[in-house]
């Protein structure tokens, strides 16, 4: 059996899994197959709708950074990535720092 | 004579010897030149797999080099080995063949990547000398010759990392990381001499059958395993690791973190064969649990807020290498208990270690697929990518397979031994699970952000002319690709042969002594 | 066989060396972390990987110890152990090739960066 895995706690077989997105699928197409057949190609139905806005030239200009995404995540852990960026301060001699104390301090855990 | 008898010394000899013909082959011409750098680095992957296949049932291939005979590890009477001597068992070919893989996959992806640039001699020497490194670290059976590899390794990755000379940002990322690393090296090697100096041995096994418990020893193992803990990029040690991943050339990155590996190798191999009798009181496996579930927590909660794509990664990287710690580290504790390794230590090791091929993998081709977006767009910032998967179909494809598979979506590879790792986790303490799931959820939410904001989105008008990155450059990815999916598919087979054998060869140490001692 | 460290624990004379090593690895980490220049930093780095060899060297140590060559080791018979020298060859080795690769990172990142300060040179962070 090259996909059956047995760890002891549970089994795994990933053409299950196989199966059951092909079932799914199915299942999908058969659903879609029952909507509207009226859509047109090549009309307005084509366009897009941008709240009722003229859509720019420049898909840059609508578009949303990746900077901006989990904006309330990141406001959320505020305390926690001010610690983070302090400890990333990029200079050399703390990283170097960092490093020393680690060893010591995993050097006095193993010795006692 | 067999040649399969000399594969240990051919896997250093054929890139280092790569390393010496590169300046007269990069003078014959541009086509000469890749086929060399291929062809090569196939050779390596070819010999790679053939040890794997040849440790399958459990063997410990022994070479002694520059002995009157290959095998012989005790001349003369000798009551310890006194050359240096490979010795590779199913554990170390476990990395050999992860090295190999990704060393091949860059090299076929440097060839276009790097085609616009100049100093090729240079690349391509220092590419072989770090492959030479990798593969040796994992190869070798002497500690001190370990020491040598890793610096072979770390110098070739510093030239490497600051390979684009003009580009501020990657001098200051190879300095930073060269300051460190050459404070870790020198602890490396005092602790190396200290274990010297009183067992009058360097041999790995030999080493390990005389080892007591003392200060010096506790000392020593303290200094092998922060300077390893810091190669492989655990938390509070890990800040130049996404610099250097960041500012390196793609298809470097790709084997930097596999020269990651190999140093994950030392350090598991330390613990495990050699400081058995120290590091099976618990503290040092809490001490990897803990160094692994602070890299995976603080690593992806750094990830989460980058907009560099190959920096983003870096830090995914930390979070990864946590896995691995934090199944190490269970495995640890189970070490010399019968009942508890059987319970959970095996799956844990064979999680741990199924963890280690997936990320060399599915890691080295995120990496090679960021590098494809820069060379398409010119840019690394996510802010300014967007619409590309209209561009390039194949990249994004690959890449949502590796995105797939790292943030541990079932049906994928990922998944299989991140639930090895919760399950086997689970039985030491429930919140070493939820530590890890955590991890994956966001792992899951960065690369959902990183796949929206490269690929989908309306089409930016500077990127209209963007087209599919050259043939080389997707053979490279769909190297790494292939070897994803059939990790996907078969992880019955691969578990069954190659990590179940190395979580055994890691049990069984007294085969790694007798190996080389024989029958003593 | 029995190792030098045992050998010569009862003088301290024999010991004084080791005392040596360690002020040298803690003066080089001093330097390392608190010198801002970065030249200062790379002697730092020079120290630290020669206190690494003299305490290799050291270990192969053998009180009135001749030369490791059999026709070469003089009037005593006891000769210095060969393997901790062959070791520190190796590593003195490694030490000029990371000195000098460090030393030409120095002057190409002064170039760019028009200073020697490392607290200015932190474009990566965050």
């Amino acid at each position: 059996m090259w996909s059956q895995l047995d760890t002891g706690f549970g089994h795994w077989n990933v053409f299950v899994w196989i199966f059951f997105f092909v079932v799914i699928s199915g299942f999908v197409l058969w659903a879609r197959s029952l909507g509207r057949m009226d859509y047109k190609r090549n009309t307005d139905q084509d366009e897009i709708y941008w709240s009722g806005n003229q859509v720019p030239d420049d898909g840059a200009k609508i578009s949303v950074p990746a900077s901006s995404s989990y904006w309330g995540f990141r406001v959320a852990m505020e305390p926690l990535y001010t610690l983070l960026y302090r400890f990333h301060s990029g200079n050399a001699s703390d990283y170097a720092g960092y490093f020393v104390v680690t060893v010591a301090l995993i050097g006095l855990l193993v010795l006692f | 004579m067999n040649w399969r008898d000399h594969l240990p010394a051919l896997l250093v000899m054929i890139p280092l010897l790569g390393a010496f013909l590169t300046p007269f082959v990069a003078s014959c011409g541009k086509t000469v030149r890749n086929v060399f750098f291929v062809f090569s680095m196939a050779l390596v992957l070819f010999v790679g797999a053939s040890l794997c296949a040849a440790t399958f049932d459990g063997r410990v291939l022994v070479y002694v080099m520059g002995g009157e005979s290959f095998s012989l590890t005790l001349p003369s009477g000798m009551s310890y080995p006194v050359r240096i001597l490979f010795e590779i068992d199913a554990f170390g070919s476990l990395l050999i063949l992860c090295v190999s893989v990704a060393a091949f996959a860059g090299a076929v992806f440097s060839i276009h990547y790097m085609d616009r640039f100049s100093g090729w001699k240079r690349f391509m020497a220092l590419y072989f000398l770090m492959t030479a490194g990798a593969l040796g670290m994992s190869a070798t059976g002497d500690l001190f010759n370990f020491f040598v590899f890793v610096e072979i390794s770390s110098i070739a990755s510093f030239g490497l990392i600051a390979f684009w000379r003009d580009k501020p940002e990657s001098l200051e990322a190879s300095f930073k990381y060269m300051l460190i690393s050459q404070i870790a090296a020198m602890l490396l090697l005092i602790a190396i001499g200290s274990l010297y100096g009183k067992y009058n041995a360097l041999n790995m096994g030999a080493l390990s059958s005389m080892m007591r418990s003392g200060t010096l020893e506790r000392v020593s193992l303290a200094l092998i395993v922060s300077v390893l803990a810091f190669k492989c990029g655990a938390f509070p040690m890990h800040a130049w690791m996404p610099d250097a991943y960041a500012e390196a050339p793609s298809g470097v990155t790709c084997l930097l973190v596999t020269v990651s590996q190999a140093s994950f190798y030392g350090l598991i191999r330390v613990c495990y064969s050699i400081f058995p009798g120290l590091t099976q009181g618990g503290t040092v496996g809490w001490l990897l649990i803990v160094l692994g579930c602070m890299s995976m927590f603080f690593g992806v909660m750094m990830a989460v807020v980058q907009h560099e794509i190959k920096r983003l990664m870096g830090y995914h990287s930390i979070s990864q290498v946590g896995y691995m710690l934090l199944a190490m580290g269970v495995g640890l504790l189970a070490l010399g208990d019968g009942n508890r390794v059987a319970a959970y230590g095996l799956t844990a090791m064979k999680g741990g270690l199924f963890h280690v091929m997936n990320y060399s993998f599915y890691k080295g081709l995120l990496f090679l697929c960021a590098g494809s977006l820069y060379y398409a767009t010119g840019t690394r910032d996510l802010d300014k990518m967007g619409g590309l998967a209209r561009n390039m179909p194949w990249t994004a494809g690959m890449f949502v397979i590796g995105a797939a598979a790292i943030s541990g979506l079932p049906p994928f590879n990922g998944f299989v031994s991140k639930w090895m790792i919760y399950e086997s986790s689970f039985a030491v303490h429930p919140v070493l699970p939820a530590v890890a799931m955590i991890t994956s959820v966001l792992t899951l939410a960065s690369f959902a952000k990183v796949f929206q904001a490269a690929f989908l989105g309306p089409a930016k008008a500077k990127f209209v002319a963007v087209r599919e990155v050259p043939y080389g450059m997707l053979a490279g990815m769909a190297i790494l690709t292939v070897a994803t999916l059939l990790l996907t598919l078969f992880p019955g087979w691969f578990t069954g042969n190659l990590f179940e054998n190395a979580a055994q060869a890691l049990l069984n140490r007294q085969g790694y002594i007798h190996a080389v001692l024989g029958g003593m | 066989m029995t190792d030098s460290i045992a050998k010569n624990a009862s003088d301290f004379a024999g010991n004084a060396a080791y005392v040596v090593v360690a002020l040298l690895v803690i003066m080089a980490l001093y330097s390392i972390l608190t010198q801002k220049n970065l030249i200062k930093i790379c002697i730092g780095i020079a120290v630290l990987g020669s206190s690494v060899n003299f305490f290799l060297v050291l270990l192969g140590y053998r009180q009135r110890g001749g030369i490791p060559v059999y026709y070469l080791r003089g009037a005593g018979d006891a000769m210095v152990l060969p393997t901790p020298q062959c070791l520190t060859l190796t590593a003195i080795v490694i030490a000029l090739a990371t000195t000098a690769l460090m030393l030409s990172l120095v002057i190409l990142i002064n170039k760019h960066y028009g200073t020697m300060n490392i607290d200015e040179i932190r474009r990566l962070r965050g």
